[in-house]
């Protein structure tokens, strides 16, 4: 195997990268390498759908089979062999479907069918060992000695992007809604992928291409959330357990949370939030079922604690799952993307044996007292007290805004964060979303003349939120965003983070910090261009960055 | 090989004893003593299971250096998954005791709810675990772990595979050979009543399905040695796992075969399975294999192209049996899985 797709990676040697019999998230190396080979597979459905698509004759359910595949290959989400091999199978079976389609539609213009190459013309192998020794030659380290290690990191950011694009565009697709434009950038993405790229300002382009099609993904899964949970609204959510039976649902899909909601109700048995599922307390028509009753646990990282103690039964909808420990392995549940071996998947929303299992686990004895956080400050809400944020603005009672956010991880130097958000001067506004939060979020920010000091605006994809935010301010203040008294203080782990940053490029906005570290796939000659061309910077200390981020404001 | 005696110090002073080998790492020398410490990569690199040695001598095996800053490691820092004992150790931890998992063999009491005879001489013993406080009853295990059955105030205690999958309703679901003399058998046959209770512990052992991929899985059992094969095909028809799949199923006489009907059952929901059943002294009747399950194995290996994993349960001179033969053939020692029923 050979991955260097998240943040955790191995760097115990002077090439950073998983390269062992097992990846640093647990992945093993022949799940690695089926993961390489599907990859391989979606690039030759992209391919014949690109071409079939502009001839009028898209295949949508082709589209979403390679959201779906590419969801399944982030950080975090699929460890079953298995799975991959049969995906494998059926990404050939879907090519050769758009395929004959294309050859149709060009044959009904009159066209000559283009000869294609590469994943186009690729046959999976009959049984599994064949196919590692077909992923052995797809993998992203494929041509680094032709190529060099700076076009192959170029090739990994455009993909490790695509994956993150492609993981958000599943989320908006699960909850109804797709965009013939999005699948059309998922298509060219790929292809371009598939004809091996050395050209680096063609790479770079593509990037940026990924970040602008990211936004309008995010755009939509925004719309699909809101659009069927309503906007999110202010909300204390209670942290604390209270006296029974006891479900935990960790991941992002709304979706799959509502759905459970539905066949809890009256049941008696209550429904926690983990992780990134947190924001889901803030729409109203989640909110509404009152047995939603709290968010247990922290992030990601603390799963195998926190899953063993939870006397319930666990619901993983998406990333990022660890390896499920003998204490909870019986009573965790996967459901779509997401897989681990020996662990019960449910493919269909049909929670029964999740109920089940709640029912017969003892649940929580006793209430615990009680203790809340404040979520839900998306744009409608932050943008419905906009004058009174910019009159704090204009009267200096808000000195500076920065934005805290990502995904959380285990590594020590996270600690930044928490520095961070907790060291910013008592005029400044810490905005947070995705899982990175917990790092700080019972702290006791207090408030600026009514306005809350942290504002929770929601899971990692809000960052359209942020964005939204961010945009009207600098109307407000007729400037660009850039020149508006906001620091972006970022902290990544996997592929969506990749895709978010992608997406913060492409607006142009600038002097990003990125930690704990850089992307393992960035040479020293890419972060260069990034460091010239987005001032993007990687952290320092706490303590340093705040001032020099204050610093620049008053420059 | 010398252990060391290993003692961790949390930072609200609870103290945790145990022993490691030298050629051990301490966190896995925790695990098996039960103690289950926060780590997460367990290989170096996530830094996740920092601690501080304040007294001893220890190898530190290969790690990133960013794990580690090298400050923390002059004051004796060290990553306790890449730690390796030279002596006695004395360590902190940089977290709270509540921060650790302690995992205990579980102890519980369960009534007896069906005894059946299935073939001669052998029961299938059918337990539910006593409902917790609130009337729920939870079977957590993973296929082909044994349970040891306890019988109250008698001096009588045997380990038994499991032959159900893990379930919500309490269930425990054993096939036991009836051995002539034996402390269990004969309470089996002469006391045993539904309604009674027994005293479980477990579930325990590591004996289970490997997940290498969609590699065949042939299944061989002697006798009673079938229940944690069940419990491993019963799994994979749950999950409806594609692997093809093959039971060797062998005993000495056709009347001793059992859990035909079962195996009918499995094969409707797992349709890949082919069930081989093998009788070494065949009476005239027997359309079968004739031979052991080995035999049938070693005849099969010959004319295979795709060497499979190969599980083994039942008494050792079957398992020697066939792991001799799948050696012969050429299938890797990792590709062969094995428990072994010994006496009690």
């Amino acid at each position: 195997m050979f991955c260097y797709q998240c943040e955790q990676t191995d760097r115990s040697n002077a090439d950073s990268g998983c390269a062992t019999a097992k990846g640093m998230c647990g992945k093993d190396a022949t799940t690695s390498d089926l993961q390489d080979l599907l990859v391989h597979g979606v690039k030759g459905i992209a391919q014949y759908a690109k071409r079939a698509r502009a001839l009028n004759a898209p295949d949508n359910a082709a589209d979403d089979f390679i959201l779906y595949a590419m969801f399944t290959t982030l950080t975090n989400v699929n460890f079953n062999a298995t799975r991959f091999v049969a995906m494998i199978q059926e990404a050939a079976q879907i090519r050769d479907r758009v395929k004959a389609s294309y050859m149709q539609a060009a044959l009904a213009s009159g066209l000559t069918p283009e000869e294609l190459t590469g994943p186009a013309v690729w046959q999976p192998a009959a049984d599994m060992d064949g196919m590692l020794k077909q992923a052995a030659n797809v993998g992203i380290n494929a041509g680094l000695d032709q190529v060099g290690p700076d076009i192959i990191g170029l090739r990994s950011l455009v993909l490790y992007g695509l994956k993150g694009v492609c993981a958000y565009a599943h989320h908006a697709y699960v909850l109804g809604k797709e965009s013939n434009t999005i699948y059309a950038g998922i298509e060219d993405a790929l292809d371009f992928l598939s004809s091996n790229p050395t050209d680096v300002e063609a790479l770079l382009n593509q990037s940026m291409a990924l970040g602008t099609l990211n936004l309008e993904v995010m755009a939509l899964l925004d719309e699909a959330n809101t659009g069927n949970f309503g906007a999110q609204q202010p909300t204390q959510v209670r942290i604390t357990p209270i006296k029974g039976k006891a479900i935990l649902v960790s991941g992002h899909d709304l979706g799959d949370l509502a759905a459970l909601l539905e066949q809890t109700k009256d049941t008696g048995i209550n429904i926690y939030t983990h992780g990134e599922m947190l924001p889901a307390h803030a729409y109203p028509k989640l909110k509404a079922y009152p047995h939603l009753v709290g968010n247990y646990g922290g992030a990601w990282q603390d799963q195998q604690k926190e899953f063993a103690e939870f006397p319930g039964a666990i619901l993983m909808t998406s990333n990022c799952i660890i390896e499920p420990q003998a204490q909870y392995r019986q009573r965790i549940f996967t459901a779509g993307p997401v897989g681990w071996p020996g662990v019960r998947h449910i493919s269909d929303k049909n929670f029964a044996p999740l109920i089940q299992a709640a029912n017969a686990l003892p649940g929580f004895k006793d209430d615990i007292s009680e203790k809340f956080v404040t979520v839900g400050f998306g744009r409608d809400a932050v943008l419905g007290v906009a004058d009174k944020v910019i009159d704090a603005v204009k009267s200096g009672a808000i000195q500076h805004f920065f934005l805290v956010g990502g995904c959380d991880g285990a590594a020590p130097g996270r600690n930044y964060y928490t520095e961070f958000a907790e060291q910013a001067p008592q005029d400044t506004v810490v905005m947070t979303l995705g899982c990175a939060k917990y790092r700080f979020n019972q702290h006791d920010f207090g408030d600026i003349g009514g306005i809350p000091r942290l504002l929770d605006i929601g899971q990692c994809n809000d960052s359209y939120s942020a964005i939204k935010i961010a945009t009207a301010l600098a109307g407000a203040f007729e400037c660009g965003v850039n020149e508006l008294p906001l620091s972006l203080v970022v902290s990544w782990f996997e592929q969506k983070a990749a895709a978010v940053l992608l997406t913060l490029l492409a607006l142009g906005i600038r002097n990003i910090r990125l930690g704990p570290t850089l992307p393992a796939f960035l040479t020293p000659n890419l972060v260069q261009v990034l460091v010239d061309k987005f001032g993007l910077q990687p952290i320092t200390t706490a303590q340093a960055d705040i001032e020099a981020s204050l610093t620049r404001k008053a420059a | 090989m010398n252990t060391h005696a290993i003692e961790l110090t949390t930072r609200d002073g609870e103290q945790l004893r145990f022993e490691c080998a030298a050629d051990q790492n301490l966190l896995e020398a925790a695990a098996n003593a039960h103690i289950i410490l926060p780590a997460q990569c367990g290989q170096g690199n996530c830094g996740t299971c920092y601690a501080d040695v304040t007294h001893g001598d220890f190898t530190l095996g290969k790690h990133n250096p960013a794990a580690l800053p090298a400050d923390d490691e002059a004051k004796g820092g060290t990553l306790l998954c890449c730690t390796f004992p030279k002596s006695d150790l004395r360590i902190d931890l940089p977290f709270d005791h509540d921060r650790i998992l302690i995992g205990e063999i579980k102890i519980r009491n369960a009534e007896i709810t069906a005894i059946d005879s299935v073939g001669e001489n052998t029961l299938r013993l059918e337990l539910r675990l006593a409902p917790n406080e609130d009337g729920g009853s939870v079977a957590e295990f993973e296929p082909g772990q044994f349970m040891e059955l306890e019988v109250p105030d008698q001096d009588i205690k045997r380990a038994y595979s499991l032959a159900n999958i893990g379930n919500w309703d309490g269930r425990l679901e054993f096939l036991i050979r009836l051995q002539p003399g034996g402390l269990f058998s004969t309470w089996l046959r002469e006391q045993a009543a539904v309604g009674q209770t027994l005293i479980v512990h477990g579930p325990k052992g590591a004996f289970g399905l490997s997940e290498s991929g969609l590699r065949p899985r042939w299944f061989v059992a002697g006798g009673t040695g079938l229940a944690p094969m069940l419990s491993m095909l019963r799994r994979m028809a749950e999950f409806q796992e594609p692997h093809p799949a093959r039971l060797y199923f062998g005993a000495n006489r056709a009347e001793e075969l059992f859990c035909q009907t079962e195996l009918k059952a499995l094969q409707a929901e797992l349709p890949q399975l082919q069930v081989i059943y093998c009788v070494w002294k065949p009476g005239n009747s027997w359309q079968g294999f004739c031979g052991t399950p080995v035999d049938a194995l070693a005849q099969d290996l010959d004319s295979t192209t795709v060497l499979p994993d190969i599980y083994l349960c039942g008494p050792p001179a079957l398992i020697d049996a066939a792991e001799a033969a799948a050696k012969a053939k050429g299938v890797p020692d990792k590709q062969v899985l094995s428990e072994r029923f010994l006496p009690a």
